[in-house]
């Protein structure tokens, strides 16, 4: 967006040793009431949390390797657990497929995607100094940190049948009540009430932020599709995770004080669990892809060195995908036995997603086209996501078909589609966002060499993990088994060493942060060039402690 | 130029209260943990106090800090708009809070499991494929009194409709500069805000069905026991203003403070004129009246 | 460590282009099962049944196959129809559209470079476009619908009156199936110890001790019901899932077009030993289902009944269809 942004540049240059205010090591990160500081923060947590949760997956994997349990006993000797007995071992593997699952989504990519790169960009790309509530976006990280410990307890106190909650990320009701008995079980789900309250904190100051602070003349349809995600993004996490919190708050009480929510033989209904956590779980899937939406259409845009194609259909396509999440939540439950009618709703209503997506898809293409692509490594992650995205999302629709999901719901191919869409599309969103932007942050220019390799050998690798699961879904292997019968063993076998390409990935990714660190060039303002034309490019690299000390004014003429 | 900002939006310094604040919470829900779990842990009391305190101390310490930036000035118009958003946004989550129980009532309302009762043992069985299976899907549910919707419940209802009138007063009063009126009307208000509680226990106490065991107790009580917590905040919220009235701290002007107090007090208002409508006379329709 | 040996065998092979490679090559046989998995998990039954002899291996139909890619094949009206619109629309649908946006990407790439396209254009609308992409995703969109809100109504046409009644309860970690037509009340279904399955030629961790025996042809009401927490039922070669939830019984109609051995596992977390909860179901034609009913000491539903029913037959040929004799 060129702005005034010129004088404004010569502004900030000038006056470059404003960094200097910087407060001490104590004060600044653990005191923090600045919108990058805390971005930082809770991109490092992502990191960590993602490096666990990876880490988890591998234990996963490897157990997965080869029919029979190999490694759970060791894996439960890890966690605290003397001599398991086999139902013990068996029940650390549902505790790692739980933790996984709950740190991915709630410890990494929420925090990496809003709390991280939302806090981060926000502000900038619409000409604020700060959030709205600075001290509030304090207490939404450590929340979430808060959240994390929590969840990190109960993994070593007992839970049932072993050591942590053993119940899946979706802590269905009433194994997740009769079925868990001690304490484990209690942390897990407060674990979620600490994270959720923080994240709601963070919805309400995004909302507020986006609606006041924009600079003048940023009109909501002059702001950066970035932005415009996360307003929506923001939206789904008010409206959701409230539900949510009461849904496990009725764990709560129905485990420890004797109500009978989910128990059917106090005239409870364990599948009023399931609507409660998918009426918040629906719309949590497009919370966690709507920002990488956002970061995609800013990469094909910059990479193009052409404006957002279609502009408007775009914004208001993410509206559309927000509001249409909010009514198709039971497209998670067509086996617990509804009637015809609700099924085929739901069947047609989840479809009708496809719609606003495809308008997503085709725009970003229609995007490159006619433009002069620069094959920079974010534009690659980029192009890939859209690549592994459309995979996810055509399974999705596959699903959404209630008399065919009878047959492979709970199954790997399941699986397969969420990892689609999450581990090949969320993240690899994540990680274009991240090399377009980690100069920006750090100052430092990462090697786009190791970034393209980075790239090439993820996206072997993820592709090797999770496309065979979809044959061994549609073959017939249920999900959350820690054995299989022999026949699954094949495509297993090349499901774990996808695993471990993927790793090699990720450490080339470690490598190329470390590069960036000691031998990377000093990054510029705009390091991108011509294409880069959000507000944040008109910034030094990194930007001033405090930025937009005089707000930027957005004329007219500027487009978004 | 450098560090003068030209802008009307408020910087902060860091500030500790956040970390304190998320530790206590932390500690608040450890220690519910170890309190549900005695078994396990006998510290639970002390924890789950620790946490409790470090919350309170935290909202004291964090809302004076807010009352006291608002009387250096830096609550500029923009920054007074940011709270009014803040606060709408936090009032429309804790509606899908509500929406949560709501739910819960009618899955259990409109489908009514087969439940019976056996008087002399008081337990509840689920006959679902048994016979005479149909004849047990009533709600209330088999063996469940209930409270008379309009004794003491309508009474509670006219109270906190009447309250929200009394807010009402009091802040045209603000507005108009009358402090006395302020005063008087935040005064009846936290007292018939106490009034509703003192009923609400009252009848928790004498209720013909405890608390749980069966699916209609256990939605009715989470949901009016929710909502009594919502009361009991917003009494305190505004006994707070109430001081700080007292205190001078508002002008005609600028008193978000007050009118965070009287948004929160009307929503609580209007999620009982719901749980009232749905839960004690619809609810409650064809049951037998203790 | 094992894994980390693993891991090396594998990674000293690590370049693109050896992963690509390995795609293709077969990871080698399976490896012997943990012996001590098999005593935990076996069960003990005390069900003293009369001489009736279980399918052999050759009688296996609904199972796995290793490195199969699709589903397995149907043996059940429904699902042969499921298949249809697995293979007919929607495997088509989902690589058409894939393949498509592959193309794209893959056309702008080569097309629209730097170096092929040096000046970028400034088109940012154009709408007959919009219109396109908006409109043909709807119209692919009801080509799917149409034939799946069929297959839903489907999967829900209720059994008739005389279906065979069969009562299933998910327990923590075994199934029971109860024949309250029959008179045969609850059989309780374990998995088969792992090396004894192996011994015997059937799948281990698929095998089970006793399993649930139905008649080929006529339709099943299955009415599935939780006792502890929930599991599900499936079978993945009779497009039958169904789950089975403590307090609700759910009712589905499950149909075997030919005698054999069918294969399926409990497919909702229900604990620690979810994994080891199989369904074996033995479809069996009338005469021998007959025969296994005795030997639960049950007895065929009234016999003045069928004759009833098959004069009604003879008036009304629409009823020829109805099929319990
Ligand atoms: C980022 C997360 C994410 C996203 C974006 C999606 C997107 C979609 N999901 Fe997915 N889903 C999950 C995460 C996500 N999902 C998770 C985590 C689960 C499992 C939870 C659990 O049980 O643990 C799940 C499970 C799940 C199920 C339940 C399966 C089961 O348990 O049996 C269903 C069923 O309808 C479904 C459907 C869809 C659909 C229709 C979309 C659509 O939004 C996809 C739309 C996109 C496209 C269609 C591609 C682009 C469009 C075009 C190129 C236009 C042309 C296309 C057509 C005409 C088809 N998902
Ligand atoms: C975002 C979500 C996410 C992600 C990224 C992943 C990543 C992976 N997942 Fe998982 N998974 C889930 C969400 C996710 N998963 C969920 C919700 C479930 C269901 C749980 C349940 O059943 O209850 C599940 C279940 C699940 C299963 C099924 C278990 C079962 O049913 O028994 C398996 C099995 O192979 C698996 C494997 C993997 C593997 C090998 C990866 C690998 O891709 C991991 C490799 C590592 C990375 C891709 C890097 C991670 C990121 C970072 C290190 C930080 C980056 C940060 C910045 C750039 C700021 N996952
Ligand atoms: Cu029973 Cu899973
Ligand atoms: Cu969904």
């Amino acid at each position: 967006m060129a702005t005034t942004a010129d004088t404004f540049q010569a502004h900030t240059d000038e006056h470059h040793h404003d960094a200097d205010h910087k407060p001490g090591f104590f004060v600044r990160w653990f005191m923090s009431t600045n919108h990058k500081d805390i971005g930082t923060l809770y991109l490092i947590f992502a990191i960590f949390a993602g490096i666990i949760g990876g880490a988890f997956s591998g234990m996963m994997r490897m157990e997965l390797a080869e029919p029979g349990i190999q490694y759970l006993h060791t894996f439960a000797t890890w966690f605290g657990a003397e001599n398991p007995t086999m139902d013990q071992a068996l029940h650390t593997w549902n505790v790692l497929i739980t933790a996984h699952g709950l740190i991915m989504v709630f410890f990494m990519v929420m925090p990496a995607i809003i709390g991280g790169f939302g806090n981060w960009f926000v502000p900038l790309m619409i000409g604020a100094p700060d959030m709205a509530f600075p001290r509030m976006n304090n207490i939404s990280f450590w929340l979430t940190v808060a959240g994390f410990c929590s969840l990190l307890a109960s993994a070593f106190v007992p839970g049932g049948t072993g050591l942590g909650a053993g119940v899946g990320w979706t802590v269905y009701a009433p194994l997740s009540t009769t079925g868990s008995v001690g304490p484990a079980m209690d942390f897990a789900i407060f674990s979620l009430h600490l994270a959720g309250a923080g994240s709601i904190l963070g919805a309400t100051n995004f909302i507020t932020t986006i609606f006041n602070m924009r600079a003048p003349g940023m009109t909501l349809h002059k702001m950066p599709l970035f932005v415009w995600s996360v307003l929506v993004t923001a939206f789904l996490l008010l409206l959701a995770l409230p539900v949510l919190a009461a849904a496990i708050t009725m764990l709560l009480t129905d485990r420890n004080f004797g109500t009978t929510f989910f128990d059917a033989a106090g005239g409870g209904d364990p599948i009023l669990y399931q609507h409660l956590f998918w009426f918040f779980g629906h719309p949590e899937v497009y919370i966690m892809i709507l920002p990488a939406f956002g970061i995609i259409s800013q990469i094909i845009s910059t990479f193009s060195r052409k404006p957002v194609f279609g502009y408007l259909g775009m914004a208001y396509a993410m509206v559309a995908i927000g509001v249409v999440g909010f009514i198709v939540w039971a497209h998670h439950m067509y086996t617990v036995g509804m009637d015809v009618n609700t099924k085929m709703y739901f069947t047609a209503a989840t479809m009708v997603i496809a719609v606003p997506t495809g308008i997503k898809i085709f725009s970003w293409i229609a995007t490159m086209w006619g433009g002069s692509i620069e094959f920079k490594s974010p534009m690659v992650w980029a192009i890939g996501f859209i690549f592994l995205f459309t995979v996810g999302g055509v399974t999705g629709v596959y699903l959404a078909n209630g008399g065919i999901d009878n047959n492979v719901h709970d199954t790997y191919f399941v699986v397969a589609h969420f990892h689609y869409v999450l581990s090949l599309g969320a993240v690899t969103g994540l990680f274009a966002g991240f090399y377009y932007w980690f100069p920006k942050m750090s100052g430092k220019m990462h090697s786009e060499f190791l970034a393209h390799l980075h790239f090439w050998i993820f996206f072997v690798g993820v592709n090797l993990i999770f496309f065979p699961q979809h044959f061994l879904g549609l073959n017939g292997m249920p999900r959350r088994i820690p054995d299989y019968p022999e026949a699954f063993a094949y495509w297993n076998g090349i499901s774990t060493l996808g695993y471990e390409i993927t790793v090699v990935s990720v450490l080339v990714w470690f490598v190329n942060i470390a590069y960036a660190y000691t031998m990377g060039k000093k990054a510029e303002g705009n390091y991108w060039g011509e294409g880069a034309t959000t507000l944040e490019w008109t910034l030094s690299s990194p930007p001033p402690f405090h930025q937009f000390e005089t707000l930027p004014v957005i004329e007219d003429k500027d487009h978004h | 130029m450098a560090g003068a900002k030209n802008h009307d939006y408020h910087i902060l310094p860091p500030d500790i209260w956040p970390l304190i604040g998320a530790i206590s919470g932390l500690t608040f829900t450890t220690g519910m943990v170890l309190f549900m779990h005695p078994e396990w842990s006998s510290v639970g009391h002390l924890v789950l106090g620790l946490g409790i305190a470090g919350i309170i101390a935290t909202m004291f310490g964090w809302f004076s800090k807010i009352v006291n930036e608002a009387h250096s000035g830096d609550h500029t118009p923009i920054v007074q708009l940011h709270m009014r958003y803040g606060m709408i946004l936090f009032i429309a989550s804790e509606v899908m809070f509500f929406v949560g129980w709501f739910w819960s009532w009618f899955d259990f309302a409109l489908f009514p499991a087969a439940l019976t009762y056996d008087e002399a043992a008081g337990l509840w069985t689920n006959i679902a494929g048994q016979d005479g299976e149909a004849a047990a899907r009533i709600f209330p549910n088999a063996g469940i009194h209930v409270l008379d919707a309009f004794d003491l419940p309508l009474l509670n209802t006219l109270i906190l409709l009447c309250s929200g009138t009394t807010v009402t007063w009091a802040h045209h009063s603000l507005i108009h500069g009358d402090r006395d009126g302020l005063k008087k009307g935040l005064w009846l208000t936290v007292a018939l805000g106490a009034l509703f509680t003192a009923i609400q226990a009252y009848e928790y106490g004498h209720a013909p069905f405890g608390f749980g065991g069966v699916a209609y107790s256990s939605a009715f009580y989470m949901a009016t026991g929710f909502h009594g917590f919502h009361v009991l905040v917003g009494t305190i919220f505004l006994a707070v203003c109430l001081r700080r009235a007292y205190k001078g701290h508002f002008t005609p002007k600028q008193h978000f403070g007050f009118e965070a107090a009287a948004w929160y007090w009307h929503f609580v208002d209007v999620v009982w004129l719901f749980l009232f409508v749905v839960v004690y006379v619809w609810g409650g329709w064809g049951a037998p009246i203790h | 460590m094992k894994f980390g040996e693993n891991a090396l065998k594998r990674l000293h092979i690590l370049t693109i282009l050896a992963a690509a490679l390995t795609f293709f090559a077969a990871p080698g046989a399976a490896l012997a099962q943990d012996a001590e998995s098999v005593d935990a998990v076996a069960e003990e039954v005390a069900a003293e049944v009369p001489a009736y002899e279980y399918y052999g291996p050759d009688m296996i139909k609904g199972q796995p196959v290793d490195g199969a890619i699709n589903i397995q094949p149907q043996y059940s009206p429904i699902g042969q129809e499921g298949a249809w619109m697995h293979n007919g629309i929607l495997m088509y649908t989902m690589f058409g559209i894939s393949l498509l946006i592959l193309g794209l990407l893959l056309f702008v790439m080569i097309r629209f470079n730097k170096r092929a396209n040096p000046v970028p254009s400034k088109t940012s609308h154009n709408t007959l476009l919009e219109v396109i992409w908006t409109g043909i995703p709807i119209v692919i969109l009801l080509v799917i619908a149409v034939p799946s809100i069929a297959l839903i109504s489907k999967q829900y046409a209720s059994p008739p009156e005389d279906a065979v009644t069969i009562k299933v309860k998910g327990y923590q970690w075994y199934w029971g199936y109860e024949y309250p037509d029959h008179g045969v009340g609850e059989i309780i279904s374990n998995m088969m110890p792992q090396d004894e399955a192996r011994a015997a030629g059937f799948p281990a961790q698929l095998e089970v001790d006793n399993r649930l025996v139905v008649p080929v042809g006529v339709p099943i009401r299955l009415q599935i019901i939780g006792a502890d927490v929930i599991h599900s039922f499936a079978v993945p070669s009779l497009w039958t899932k169904l789950d089975a939830v403590p307090g609700q019984i759910n009712e589905t109609t499950m149909q075997v077009d030919e005698p054999g051995i069918y294969y399926g596992q409990c497919s909702e977390l229900c604990g620690a030993r979810h994994g080891y909860m199989p369904i074996a179901v033995e479809a069996v034609p009338m005469e021998r289902f007959e025969q296994w009913v005795a030997a639960q000491g049950g007895s065929m539903p009234g016999a003045e009944e069928a004759v009833a029913e098959e004069a009604v037959a003879e008036e009304a040929p629409v009823a020829e269809e109805a099929p319990v004799a």
